[in-house]
């Protein structure tokens, strides 16, 4: 067997366990990532170039993925690039997969315990764009798993770089009456998009219905703050707050964070993003990379076994704090800083 | 705090209503005034002294010992003899015809490095301008405790030099700012000079000061053995100071080389050797955990696709194959070997018009020099290393030279 066969096994075995409703020891997460980081190291000759600073393997940083291509595989053994939507930059994130099977069990199984608690198909209502307009998007492509996992019906209201307010509203007030339950999902910016072109519409979605939103606004629509948005999103489609719910994920991930709440519907104050057993979220400093203290802010580093066909240690840009068993988000730092009179060579170039 | 467009406008009347006397005080008494306000801020016996770095520590977020090393390395260069120097140069200029002082200069200032506060009010009140000064709202106090120096220097001629805050983008208190004003300069970044421009629509001159690089570049012969010590404590204070928070600070360090290594021994020896020392003697400040995030990305792949050197505070990245990553700053600094200082001038040429300043050694200086004057459009200047943040007052900035658009030849 070889080692690539031997590792994706332990890891479905952790992915599998979880679904099972085991307890997932941290030691046996952990050690998966040790072994997993040094084999990764083997095939990578870049990734094996960074020293290791600490108790854990070193992370790659995420803009890395801009810049080179990360992967245990040949490109012509490729099943699958993804590529970010990065709007700010020229050069944007890709993550090859050679096998999408283990991505598709960490979607599955993970949303099918923080999201689509119930058991039942519910209609899906998806502002984003869908897997064929969008075949580079890891986002696209987690969406139309989903219609095809926990989706009764899909429409996709993101046409075009644009949302159709008709579709949208119409499909809402259509689910409304028949006391269907709907999935309302996607990107921030979307959704924000909606909240200015719905106006004074409001909706009463039925019981069990359930909003998820992901994503940073990448200048694409105003920026609003998450609890305020959550709130005014809440209102309008007639959602108890703890139903709407925040993903973190990114292009250079295979697993998703989610949050708390339709879980833990009474324990609101405890909202947080929860990690899957085979996901290590970290916020650790900025000049050591070693963990931060108790619930310090740091810099979010993600162990995500699933990445198993480029690097599973990853250093990201987001500012994060451990809350519970889990962490907040607070934001992503600017790649680029522009601070008084001086400057970063992207703006430079990006001027000329 | 921001002023009232009331309180605006009189502080402005005020400065240009003194613009007479100012000229009238004659640049010897304006140039003794200046030394005279600088000294007590130079150290920390006088009590203002004192006051200006528990401030300046709060509000840059830069060490005591760097705001100490700021003021102290700035305002000593205030000097009645240099600045009457400057002054005969800057009339030498109009070949002896008779100026005239503008009526009023508005100044909008930049947060980044406080020490840049300096040379934006007092070259212009040394030409005999009044300054009205906006503050920044990242780091006001400097400002106001210069003005309360000048003050106690000479509380007539502090008539000439006004202070107010608002906020950013406040046309209605931009517009009383600039009501009496026969110039701006505006110090900040390319968007804030260019809202201002336009909302200025061409009604006044404007001088602008906005984003920039720096560099430096260091010859073969500054890396010889018995030269090697000098030169890397000279671009180890270049990147210390302030931070690299300001357009002076290099962000890239040309290193020529002539056999394979001596970027990485370089860059070994500025980490080990002077950044480390500077550690000690200029520590940095708090890094923003923002400023972090960026940094963590930066030294990262400058491992991956280079050579990392880093100590506690600092980090080092040799970048060979591939145009340098421009750091996030506070210590972090690529080296990039090139052939020659001439290539090092070829290599900067994508950011040609936004170059601030070029740090060289004494050896490489000529050549340098000459590859500069090739290219028309180079607004760089050029000093030694190890002078990098302490610019004097006769340096150019932005390509113009000091006393730029502050005098006008005197129609008969």
């Amino acid at each position: 067997m070889s080692l690539r066969l031997s590792f994706k096994r332990r890891i479905v075995e952790l992915i599998l366990a979880c679904e099972r409703g085991e307890t997932v020891p941290e030691q046996t997460r952990d050690a998966l990532i040790e072994d997993l980081a040094a084999w990764q190291a083997e095939q990578n000759p870049a990734y094996a170039k960074l020293r290791r600073r600490g108790p854990f393997p070193p992370a790659l940083p995420t803009e890395v993925f801009r810049r080179m291509r990360v992967a245990t595989h040949p490109a012509h053994e490729d099943l699958r690039v993804f590529v970010s939507s990065g709007t700010t930059s020229t050069d944007r994130s890709t993550h090859a997969f050679a096998d999408l099977s283990l991505y598709d069990l960490a979607a599955r199984v993970a949303a099918k315990r923080m999201l689509f608690v119930d058991a039942r198909p519910m209609k899906l209502v998806v502002l984003a764009p869908d897997e064929r307009r969008a075949p580079q998007s890891s986002l696209s492509y987690m969406l139309s798993r989903f219609s095809e996992w926990f989706g009764s019906t899909a429409i996709w209201v993101w046409h075009d770089n644009a949302l159709d307010l008709e579709l949208l509203r119409d499909t809402l007030r259509r689910a409304s009456q028949r006391e269907e339950p709907v999935g309302l999902l996607g990107t921030s910016f979307a959704f924000v998009h909606a909240e200015d072109g719905l106006g004074t519409s409001r909706f009463e979605l039925p019981a069990g219905s359930l909003l998820m939103q992901t994503g940073g606004y990448k200048g694409r629509s105003r920026q609003v703050e998450p609890a305020t948005l959550r709130a005014s999103m809440a209102k309008r489609y007639g959602l108890p707050e703890h139903r709407v719910v925040a993903e973190y994920g990114m292009t250079e991930m295979s697993s998703q964070l989610y949050e708390t709440t339709i879980r833990e519907p009474d324990r609101e104050a405890s909202r947080r993003l929860w990690a899957p057993p085979w996901v290590r979220a970290t916020p650790v400093h900025p000049d050591t990379l070693q963990p931060v203290d108790g619930d310090a802010l740091g810099i979010l580093r993600i162990d995500d076994c699933a990445n198993l066909d480029s690097v599973c240690c990853i250093q990201t840009a987001d500012l994060a704090r451990r809350k519970e068993n889990g962490i907040v988000v607070e934001g992503r730092a600017p790649g680029a800083l522009a601070r008084g009179c001086s400057l970063a060579a992207d703006v430079v170039l990006g001027s000329k | 705090m921001s002023d009232e467009e009331k309180t605006i406008r009189n502080r402005a009347r005020s400065a240009r209503a003194s613009a007479t006397d100012l000229v009238r005080a004659g640049a010897e008494k304006r140039a003794m005034w200046l030394e005279s306000a600088s000294k007590p801020l130079c150290g920390s016996d006088d009590p203002l002294g004192q006051e200006v770095r528990a401030a300046l520590t709060r509000t840059t977020g830069l060490a005591p010992q760097m705001v100490d090393w700021g003021l102290r390395t700035t305002l000593e260069t205030v000097r009645r003899e240099s600045l009457l120097e400057l002054v005969r140069a800057g009339n030498a200029t109009f070949e002896d015809k008779p100026t005239v002082p503008l009526g009023l200069l508005g100044v909008v200032l930049a947060g980044n490095v406080f020490a840049a506060t300096v040379r934006a009010l007092f070259i212009p009140l040394l030409f005999g301008v009044p300054v009205i000064a906006k503050v920044s709202s990242k780091e006001s106090s400097f400002a106001h405790v210069l003005r309360r120096s000048l003050h106690g220097a000479d509380s007539a001629l502090t008539r000439a030099f006004q202070v107010v805050a608002f906020t950013g983008g406040d046309e209605t208190a931009e517009r009383s700012l600039l009501a009496e004003a026969e110039g701006v300069s505006v110090y900040g970044s390319d968007e804030t000079i260019e809202a201002i421009r336009r909302r200025l629509g061409g009604r006044l001159p404007l001088f602008a000061h906005g984003h920039g690089l720096s560099a430096a570049v260091c010859g073969g012969a500054a890396l010889s053995e018995s030269r090697i010590g000098r030169t890397i404590a000279a671009v180890a204070l270049d990147v210390a100071a302030y931070d690299q928070l300001g357009c002076l600070s290099p962000q890239v360090i040309y290193v020529e080389e002539a056999k394979r290594g001596t970027a990485e021994m370089f860059a070994e020896r500025l980490s080990q050797e002077g950044l480390t020392a500077l550690g000690s003697a200029l520590p940095r400040g708090e890094l923003p955990l923002s400023v972090g995030a960026a940094q963590a990305q930066w030294r990262g792949t400058g491992e991956i696709e280079g050579s990392l050197f880093e100590g506690p505070d600092h980090a080092v990245v040799v970048s060979r194959d591939r145009p340098p990553r421009w750091s996030p700053g506070y210590r972090n600094v690529t080296v990039v070997p090139v052939a020659s200082p001439a290539q090092a001038v070829e290599a900067m040429v994508p950011f040609e018009g936004h170059m601030k300043c070029i740090g060289v050694d004494a050896g490489s200086k000529a050549g340098l020099l000459a590859a500069l004057r090739g290219n028309p459009k180079n607004t760089a200047y050029a000093c030694a290393i190890g002078s990098m943040q302490t610019p004097p007052f006769d340096a150019p900035a932005d390509g113009f030279l000091p006393w730029h658009g502050l005098l006008r030849v005197k129609r008969r």
